[in-house]
Order: C-alpha cells, then sequence, then structure tokens
C-alpha cells in the first residue's frame, strides 16, 4: 500500500502514514502501564507473531472464513435479485421495505439468541448471522442502483424488444453493477462484523470465540492480536471488493 | 438482407385515428387523427408541451392510447415491434459497453449471430461515418458522434419505420446542418418511412414532404403543410431558395398563434 497517493499531481506520502501518530501514542501509553487495558503494541505484536506461529490464528480463522464466505455468498445471492425486483416492482417494494428497514437499523446481535433457539448452538447460527448482516445493504444498494438506471435506456431496450430475462441480464444488471459493488463493499464490512458478532455470542468457534476466551482470561495481549486480525481480515474483504470493482467497472 | 444495394424493405404506411392521451390532469392529446404514406418523411412540429414526444412514443408501441389508435400497415399497434426502431433525443446509449455493441444491440436481442451482427454493425457505423470508434466507449465521444451512433443502432435493424425525437436538438448549428444533409442522405438510400420531432422550423421545412403543426394543451393537429421543394435538398441549394423561406414564415405564422 506504499506509493503514488494518486495519479500524478500529488506526490504527498501515503494515506496509512495518518495512522502512524495513533500507533506511537499507544506505544507510548502502553510503557507508561497507565492501564492493564492498554499494553505496548510492541508487546501486541510479539504475542501476535506467536499465534500465528502455534496455529491458533489459523485455526481459528479458517471456521471464521468458511462462515463468512457462505453467509456472504447467501447474502449477495438473495440480495441482488431481491434488490432487483423491489427496484422494478413497486408492489416488491412496498411487501419488503419493513423488513429491510429492520435489518438494517435494528440491533442484529440482539437476533442471534433467536437464531440460536432456530438453529441450535452451532457454527451454523454465525452463517445466518453474518447473511443478515449483510443482506440489507445488500439490498438497498442494489434497489437503489436499478432504479437509478437512465429512463431512456430502458424504452430504448423496450423499443428493440428486449424480453424480461433480457432485459434483467442485459440492462439492469450492467447499470446497477456500480451500485451493487457499493452494496458488496459495504456488506463485506458488516459480514465481517456478523461474522465476529456471531462467533462471541455462539462462543463455540473460530475468532468470536478467541476474542471471549482471552476476554474471559485478561489475556490483554492475546485479546488484542485477536482484534487486528479482525480489522486486517475486515480491510482484505474490502481490498478484494475494490478488485472486484476495478475489474468490472472499466467504463467509467 | 442481400450483398448488393438492397432493396428497400417495403416501407410502411402510419394511420393515426382519434387519437386521445390524458396524463394526469393534462390533455396531452386529444382527438388527433393523421395519415402518413409510406415512404414518407414527416415532422412533428409544435411548442413545448404539445405532445409531439407522446405521439411519437404512441407509434413507437411505448404509450397506449386513451382513446383511438394507431395502424401501421393496416395493423393496429399494440406494443414496440420489428418494423419500428427509434432515434433518442439524449442517444440512449449503454454506457457500459463498446460502440460497435451498442449498434449491434438491437440485433442481439433479436438473436443474430455475433459475426453477422457486428458486420451489420459495422456497415452502419460507416454510414453515419462513425468508422474507427467501434471500440470506444460512449462517454469517449462527443455529443454529435454519440447520435449519430444512436442513428446507425436504430437503422442497423432495418426497420420500415423509423422515428426519431429531437436527434439534433443537442447539437450546434453548424454541425447540425451536416448532420440533416447527412440524414436525408442515408435515408434517400432506401426511402424508409421517417416521423421526425423537432423544435426547429427551418429543420422541420427542410427535411420533409409534410410538416404536421401540433398544438398544445389540449394536443391536436392545427395545421399539416405540404413541402414541394426538390430533393435532393442539399443539391438544390433548398436554404436560399425563397420558396424554402416561405414555407418557413407559414410554419412560423402558425405556431406564434399557440404561443
Amino acid at each position: 500500500m506504499s506509493g503514488a497517493a494518486g495519479t500524478g499531481a500529488r506526490r504527498g506520502p501515503p494515506g496509512w502514514v495518518s495512522l502512524v501518530p495513533l500507533l506511537v501514542l499507544w506505544e507510548a501509553v502502553g510503557r507508561a502501564d497507565v492501564a492493564l487495558f492498554i499494553p505496548p503494541l510492541s508487546r501486541v505484536a510479539v504475542t501476535w507473531w506467536k499465534l500465528a506461529g502455534d496455529g491458533t490464528l489459523w485455526k481459528a480463522m479458517s471456521t471464521s472464513l468458511v462462515a463468512l464466505v457462505q453467509g456472504f455468498g447467501l447474502a449477495l445471492l438473495v440480495g441482488i435479485p431481491l434488490g432487483t425486483a423491489m427496484g422494478r416492482l413497486r408492489a416488491v417494494q412496498y411487501v419488503c421495505d419493513p423488513y429491510v428497514n429492520v435489518l438494517t437499523s435494528a440491533p442484529l446481535s440482539a437476533l442471534v439468541p433467536i437464531l440460536i433457539a432456530l438453529f441450535g448452538v452451532k457454527d451454523t447460527v454465525v452463517m445466518a448471522t453474518v447473511f443478515l448482516f449483510a443482506v440489507s445493504v445488500i439490498v438497498v444498494n442494489c434497489m437503489a442502483g436499478v432504479k437509478g438506471v437512465d429512463r431512456s435506456i430502458l424504452e430504448m431496450a423496450r423499443v428493440f424488444g428486449a424480453t424480461p430475462l433480457q432485459f434483467f441480464a442485459k440492462i439492469l444488471l450492467p447499470a446497477a453493477l456500480p451500485a451493487i459493488l457499493v452494496g458488496a463493499h459495504l456488506g463485506a464490512m458488516q459480514a465481517v462484523k456478523g461474522m465476529v458478532v456471531g462467533e462471541m455470542l455462539v462462543s463455540l468457534v473460530g475468532l468470536g470465540e478467541r476474542l471471549v476466551y482471552y476476554g474471559n482470561t485478561f489475556l490483554i495481549l492475546h485479546l488484542y492480536a485477536v482484534i487486528l486480525t479482525v480489522v486486517v481480515l475486515a480491510l482484505l474483504a474490502a481490498q478484494l471488493v475494490h478488485l472486484a470493482d476495478r475489474a468490472l467497472i472499466r467504463w467509467k | 438482407m442481400t450483398a448488393a444495394p438492397a432493396a428497400a424493405p417495403e416501407a410502411l404506411e402510419i394511420r393515426v385515428e382519434g387519437v386521445s392521451k390524458v396524463f394526469g390532469a393534462v390533455q396531452a392529446l386529444e382527438g388527433v387523427s393523421l395519415t402518413i404514406e409510406a415512404g414518407e418523411f414527416v415532422t412533428f412540429i409544435g411548442p413545448s408541451g404539445c405532445g409531439k414526444t407522446t405521439l411519437l412514443k404512441m407509434i413507437a408501441g411505448l404509450i397506449r392510447p386513451d382513446a383511438g389508435r394507431i395502424l401501421i400497415g393496416g395493423r393496429p399497434v399494440e406494443g414496440p415491434g420489428h418494423d419500428r426502431s427509434l432515434v433518442f433525443q439524449d442517444h440512449a446509449l449503454m454506457p457500459w459497453t463498446s460502440i460497435l455493441r451498442n449498434v449491434a444491440f438491437g440485433l442481439e436481442l433479436r438473436g443474430v449471430p455475433k459475426a453477422e451482427r457486428q458486420a451489420a454493425a459495422r456497415r452502419y457505423i460507416a454510414k453515419v461515418k462513425l468508422t474507427g470508434f467501434e471500440q470506444h466507449y460512449p462517454h469517449q465521444l462527443s455529443g454529435g458522434m454519440q447520435q449519430r451512433a444512436g442513428l446507425a443502432r436504430a437503422l442497423a435493424v432495418n426497420p420500415r419505420i423509423l422515428l426519431m425525437d429531437e436527434p439534433f436538438a443537442s447539437v450546434d448549428e453548424q454541425t447540425r446542418r451536416l448532420f440533416q444533409d447527412d440524414l436525408l442522405a442515408v435515408w434517400g438510400e432506401e426511402r424508409r418511412t421517417v416521423v421526425f420531432v423537432t423544435h426547429s422550423m427551418e429543420e422541420a421545412v427542410y427535411l420533409s414532404d409534410r410538416v404536421f403543426l401540433i398544438s398544445p394543451r389540449p394536443g391536436r393537429l392545427v395545421e399539416v403543410l405540404e413541402v414541394p421543394l426538390p430533393r435532393p435538398r442539399a443539391d438544390h441549394g433548398v436554404r436560399g431558395d425563397p420558396g424554402f423561406t416561405r414555407l418557413v414564415e407559414r410554419v412560423w405564422d402558425t405556431l406564434k398563434k399557440l404561443q
């Protein structure tokens, strides 16, 4: 992530440089031993390295990643067609709007106990949580994208005789793709959050389980190591969506 | 389609019979009746909001009349069809794909195989003088070039009726004159029926065989003007002809009363 901050004009330092003061502050406060809960960054880094080496992190991450990919994948498979339908058909929007609003605004972690009651205390609950966290933002953005398609392009497709399937595949999807990718980007962030929340509440597997365990046993360094891992994971997910965006949208 | 300069697909006649349309509280069209002969080039002109674009879209099959009907080649219009094609005021090109695919799009929707439709698209791109821009994206073209691409797309499906909704409205005066002559040249090759909507009186008289003047709110046909000027219009220096100026002033006299 080093290198050009933009194309040409400004040759300033890269973006992440703005984090350096925070990291320096963290290290300083940690060394000053102000509180148990603020260890120096350098010791967190050492612990992280240890956990990465002995397999703890990878084992926790692999379970997390499976639930993340499944839940997010499902959110895309359900969210994009639903968002498209809501964007095109008033009736569908009318019926689904309340549910989407609930999913967007309600504290979803409160729903997890209901999911546990439904699915039992298993890792399926985590996949379901990921799905619920991600789907509403995907639906909302996809709907906005579809609604925003140029009216004359829609008329053009009708004039030249597009069938409903051709309409969806050749007009709506490509036109709404930038908005869908925004939804996917935000959805990926939400999916990671959902994954951690689900795992913490289920306390069975993955990074969330480690968070609860280290929290309960006051292994602060280990706790921070896992938090940093989650943050990096979220950033990687965002970067992947960004790459997809660059690859798919070359026409803007 | 034959390899030799193709015999024109039989152009079609359009009959509008007692058509009315209401949008909310506005009487966009009221009892409009007219006939357009096969192979004719006609213009709808009138003040803003006079329903001329609505009437054009009804012929295209995009809007249904509240009363009356429209017959094309004797058959009532039920919706869009292969016999009609539309050139939009704001080009309506798909920004996410190349000019070549845009121009070939009408054929793509009909399931024409790729090689064949791309060849046809290239022919029409050449006719509108856009050769070399096949792989460009719409945003890389000027407004005038985008309009030409829109015209190529409309022609590529070989329609019997070409409908044009103020296609040159956003183009500068000089380019507009060139486009008008280009359009007449392309039209002259195959003589489809053309219905052209415009605000410009000079454009209406210069291009058409007949001009239909429409009044606003309620939209009514108030006058039909014959334009007996010789064709090809460009070759006969029609713009300098006093007959041309007289006809333009005739149009203005009527439109003035409608403002």
